[in-house]
């Protein structure tokens, strides 16, 4: 996809996400699902651009988030660090962490990576419960149950206000796609897009596997610590629920649902599927289960997700334009 | 203390027994068809709920020879339409493994949470194969786990007979080690691809039948297998069934030994520390082939 | 241009969301409970409480005049933001005059409900929601807990197991809980209380949910010999498969399974051979007989409407629920709710069992009405002992010497 409609598709969802709260402020249900709908669409490209660009099937992404929300949270209630520095310094610890998880990943293939990354969830929660966890201040099986609000110049972005947790959520979140569009764009989306179509030949050419694949490590948990530790301050309280197998099966469905490697879909696809889980929830247990099937329907009829319908539909303008040379 | 030491070494080669005949089910189907499956421990919970409908609403006479007699055929035709319409279609696009990945997690989830809305969130439980105890002095056995010790290894005989004495099995293996040589001699790759998983579902289910008569049936069980079978296979090298086989022996054992000298609790951190330092010095696991 | 239509039909479906319209006709109740997950099995005994609540109201002409509908919220494993969000769902969207919920969210749903005033029943018995609930008690007035924390049920357990007609062969106990925050409570409280009366701890063993397998820790029980095994895990599978590779080679011990007998596949599972088990229910009802005729008829309409056993947590979500009611009734609207949570806090409900008082923290306390039934395996059916507090022996039931012990 073309820089430009990159940017068009974004600016038109993140506009629409951004408006929405004049008309339904006094909801506070609908601010909620607007908010997570931007916390989720964040973490899910941060997945996209690890799984689809980078070629990297990395499963770690909730535990990021949760090392992120755990990072910050310890900072601002044990070493009473201002909210607003600890959302940047959790950012900064997952980072380091992602490239620490990243360096053993690298030499491994396929399978390997996902089992590392997911092993590394599975562990995460032990150790936050057990005697190490409980040292840094994790507060055991029990959790952190009172996390302080972020404060910006003595005005305080807390769940019990939604507006303005929203709009300060909505510029992170502009912020953030703008790094990953700069970034897709950048010749380091062309080395990503190279190294996943052949590494050789990309190796071949000079492009360094190792630098690139760690690089997109550490952006990507930076990027995903940060909307953690953003989460956190934003509902308060902290416990290794946050580990669930839901969170995860939630974020892959918006992946799938946008479209693999097919950025800014994913956004789309957080949107749809926030959208359809909160529809879905008065089914009860049938929500999931139309959930799971959707993703197999999705897998095998819509490979490329929503942005490939779309794309179908505008297919024929498309092609005057871009020819047949979108970069997929 | 030495009767103590024999205790812990049996539970490790019980647990060790299962582990691999639901590993190498999996191991099997990555070495051959490169495709992994996620939605593999949905079908233990599969083998367990039919167990269940044929033995205890249904109670069908033969009990367990009924069911493992019926079992079998219709692991099969689930595992082979699986592999036919909903991978194989994937097989020709780029991304396949991943795209792959994802439709078996999402077929995990609609699985599982089907068992749910079918047969509701509590356990099952199913007639003991064999009930009571076999006595031998110091040791005692559950002559359940012996039952299961049993069949587990039995159940991994045939399997190594029917890949190395049929005509199915030898085509797998000739699929895994090259399948483009495979086909050019003239095996059909695509029923190959198929049967593989055919195969892989069979163990699975039975290894479900068999423990859910222990373990009873439970709708949330299949992640827990799931990511149990993934770490083994994963520790002896993906694909490599020999190393799964050794992997489970030594998983089995590892869980028995730490949860003695350590504490349960650590056993998950042992065997992930396990796996990280294995991947770390030899990345393609204990067996596996570049 | 398809690209807006896409849009626009996402934006319907938002205007869909936000405007589902309130019939005017009925009081809406709002049930929490984890339909999906691990905890689902839970949700379900909760919600056959209230939904024969429901149905008696209903029967009987309705609430004020108007009927009940119920209107369910899946809590799944209790994430904040989903507790968040179905606090704003139930309270905010759908305006129910009550909420009641299972375990909800260790403190989350305190602080996510506490900021409406419809009355909220939850049952975390752990101390954190009850700490949360200390940060601000005016503000949270609305949060009613449904049973104790977990220390004063560990509290309970010990004093029954003290006043066991029975000779303990030795002083060693062996405490096995999860790594949760309810069952490390359960075992650090059992644990101080068994030494300060000079008993040793010779195994305080923590697992992790999903445990099946028990050789290594059945091994060093053999070497131990206990006099008591307290096990406390919130699950089903575990304390049968525990229990059944215990008796595989028994030693003279007491087993404790605490909560874990309430789940009602264990004594269904185990039968005959759990016979002497010992166990416990916060806030349930004696059985087989019930202490009164009253009480009786409603066991044997729940056994006769689910065709199961009583579940834990559906006589607390059934008082409770019936509680409301009757104080709705007394507001003489159920939206009052300053007039609904004045009436439940300061009159006695009159309940099946007897009139229960919300106590400090707005805690049902075990009490006469809502007692902590402590329970025996005897012939494959739960026989109430004692009922606490105060330890009290419950009819003539007999504490009868556990069948593996020689």
């Amino acid at each position: 996809m073309k820089a430009k409609s990159m940017i068009k598709i974004l600016a038109l969802t993140y506009g629409l996400i951004g408006i929405l709260p004049i008309f339904v402020s006094d909801s506070s249900i609908m601010m909620r699902i607007l908010t997570m709908i931007l916390i989720w669409s964040v973490v899910a490209s941060c997945w996209d651009l690890i799984m689809g660009y980078a070629g990297i099937f990395s499963f770690g992404q909730v535990a990021f988030y949760v090392i992120g929300a755990y990072s910050s949270a310890i900072l601002s209630v044990s070493w009473n660090v201002p909210p607003i520095i600890a959302v940047f310094m959790a950012g900064i610890i997952t980072a380091i962490i992602g490239v620490l998880v990243g360096l053993p990943c690298l030499k491994l293939a396929g399978p390997y990576i996902a089992l590392v990354t997911f092993a590394f969830q599975l562990a995460l929660e032990p150790f936050l419960k057990g005697p190490l966890g409980k040292a840094i201040g994790s507060g055991g099986s029990r959790g952190i149950i009172s996390v302080p609000p972020i404060e910006i110049f003595g005005y305080s972005f807390s769940s019990s206000e939604l507006v303005p947790f929203f709009y300060l959520a909505f510029i992170m979140t502009l912020i953030c796609s703008a790094i990953i569009v700069v970034i897709l764009k950048s010749h380091w989306g062309t080395a990503f897009l190279a190294l996943k179509d052949s590494e050789d030949f990309a190796a071949s050419l000079g492009v360094s596997a190792f630098k690139y694949k760690l690089l997109v490590f550490g952006i990507t948990s930076f990027i995903t610590g940060l909307f953690g530790a953003l989460y956190v301050h934003y509902v308060g309280i902290l416990s290794t629920r946050m580990l669930s197998m839901e969170v995860f099966t939630v974020l892959l469905i918006m992946i799938v649902v946008g479209g693999i490697g097919q950025y800014p879909g994913v956004v789309l696809g957080a949107m749809v599927t926030v959208t359809m889980n909160e529809l879905l929830r008065p089914m009860g247990i049938y929500r999931l289960l139309i959930m799971g099937g959707m993703v197999v329907v999705v897998v095998l009829l819509l490979p490329d997700g929503v942005t490939g319908l779309i794309r179908k539909f505008t297919a024929p303008k498309f092609r005057r334009k871009t020819g047949a040379g979108s970069l997929r | 203390m030495f009767v103590e030491i024999i205790d812990v070494i049996i539970s490790g080669l019980l647990n060790g027994s299962v582990y691999a005949l639901m590993a190498i089910g999996l191991a099997l189907v990555y070495g051959v068809t490169k495709a992994f499956n996620f939605a593999y421990g949905s079908f233990y919970t599969m083998g367990g709920y039919f167990a269940w409908v044929f033995l205890v609403p249904l109670n069908l006479p033969g009990g367990y020879y009924t069911v493992f007699l019926t079992a079998i055929p219709f692991l099969f035709v689930v595992g082979f339409f699986l592999e036919k319409f909903l991978v194989a279609p994937l097989r020709k696009r780029s991304d396949w493994q991943m795209k792959a990945m994802m439709l078996t997690l999402g077929l995990a989830l609609f699985l599982d949470i089907g068992y749910m809305a079918i047969f509701g969130p509590r356990l099952k439980s199913l007639p003991d194969i064999v009930e009571g105890t076999l006595d031998l002095g110091q040791l005692v056995f559950m002559k359940q786990d012996v039952v299961i010790f049993i069949l587990s290894i039995t159940g991994l005989l045939c399997f190594a007979w029917l890949l190395n004495n049929t005509r199915v099995g030898m085509a797998v293996k000739a699929v895994a080690q090259n399948p483009v040589g495979a086909q050019i001699v003239g095996i059909p790759k695509d029923r190959v691809f198929a049967a593989t998983f055919a195969i892989s579902t069979i163990m699975v289910g039975i290894g479900g039948i068999l423990l859910s008569q222990k373990n009873f049936v439970n709708p949330q069980a299949s992640t827990g297998i799931m990511i149990k079978a993934w770490v083994i296979t994963a520790f002896g090298g993906m694909g490599s069934i020999r190393g799964s086989l050794y992997a489970a022996l030594i998983i089995g054992m590892l869980e028995a030994f730490v949860g003695y000298y350590l504490g349960m609790i650590h056993i998950d951190i042992a065997v992930l520390t396990v796996l990280l330092i294995t991947l770390a010095f030899r990345p393609q696991g204990l067996m596996g082939r570049e | 241009m398809k690209k807006f239509g896409l849009m626009s039909l996402v934006v319907a479906v938002f205007m869909v969301l936000g405007s589902w319209a309130i019939a005017a006709d009925t009081i809406k109740v709002g049930c929490a409970f984890s339909l999906t997950g691990d905890y689902a099995g839970s949700g379900d005994n909760y919600f056959k409480g209230v939904e024969m609540a429901v149905e008696e109201v209903n029967a009987a002409g309705g609430l004020l005049g108007k009927q009940l509908e119920v209107v369910m919220f899946d809590n799944q494993d209790f994430a904040p933001e989903v507790v968040m969000q179905g606090a704003d769902f139930l309270m905010d969207q759908k305006k129910v005059a009550v909420v009641v919920a299972g375990w909800a969210g260790a403190g989350a749903d305190v602080r996510a409900y506490g900021k409406y005033d419809a009355p909220f029943f939850l049952d975390d018995g752990s101390q954190a929601s009850v700490d949360v609930y200390k940060e601000d008690p005016e503000k949270y007035y609305n949060a009613y807990f449904m049973t104790p924390v977990a220390a004063d049920q560990g509290s309970s357990v010990f004093n029954v197991l003290q006043k066991l007609p029975y000779d303990y062969p030795n002083k060693k106990v062996v405490l096995i809980n999860t790594d949760d925050a309810w069952g490390g409570e359960i075992g650090a409280v059992m644990a101080k209380r068994f030494e300060e009366i000079g008993w040793e701890v010779a195994l305080h063993e923590v697992v992790p949910y999903g445990t099946n397998e028990w050789g290594p820790i059945l091994t060093k029980i053999r070497r131990i010999k206990p006099a008591v095994i307290h096990f406390e895990i919130a699950a089903s599978q575990e304390p049968i498969t525990f229990v059944r590779q215990f008796l595989k080679k028994p030693t003279n011990t007491i087993i404790s399974l605490g909560w874990s007998i309430t789940p009602l596949e264990v004594v269904a599972t185990l039968g005959k051979k759990a016979d002497g088990v010992m166990g416990d229910m916060p806030a349930g009802v004696p059985v087989p007989k019930a202490p009164n005729a009253e009480a009786q008829a409603w066991l044997d309409k729940y056994k006769k409407r689910y065709n199961h056993d009583l579940g834990v947590g559906s006589f607390v979500t059934y008082t409770s629920f019936m509680a409301w009611a009757e104080a709705a009734k007394a507001a003489g609207d159920a939206y009052d709710f300053k007039a609904v949570n004045k009436h439940l806090k300061s009159v006695p409900y009159k309940g099946l069992m007897g009139d229960i008082t919300w106590g400090e923290n707005n805690t049902l306390h075990p009490q006469p009405g809502a007692p902590m039934v402590h329970y025996q395996v005897q012939n494959g059916e739960l026989v109430t002992l004692f009922t606490a507090p105060p330890v009290t022996p419950y009819k003539d039931n007999k504490f009868i010497k556990p069948q593996w012990i020689k």
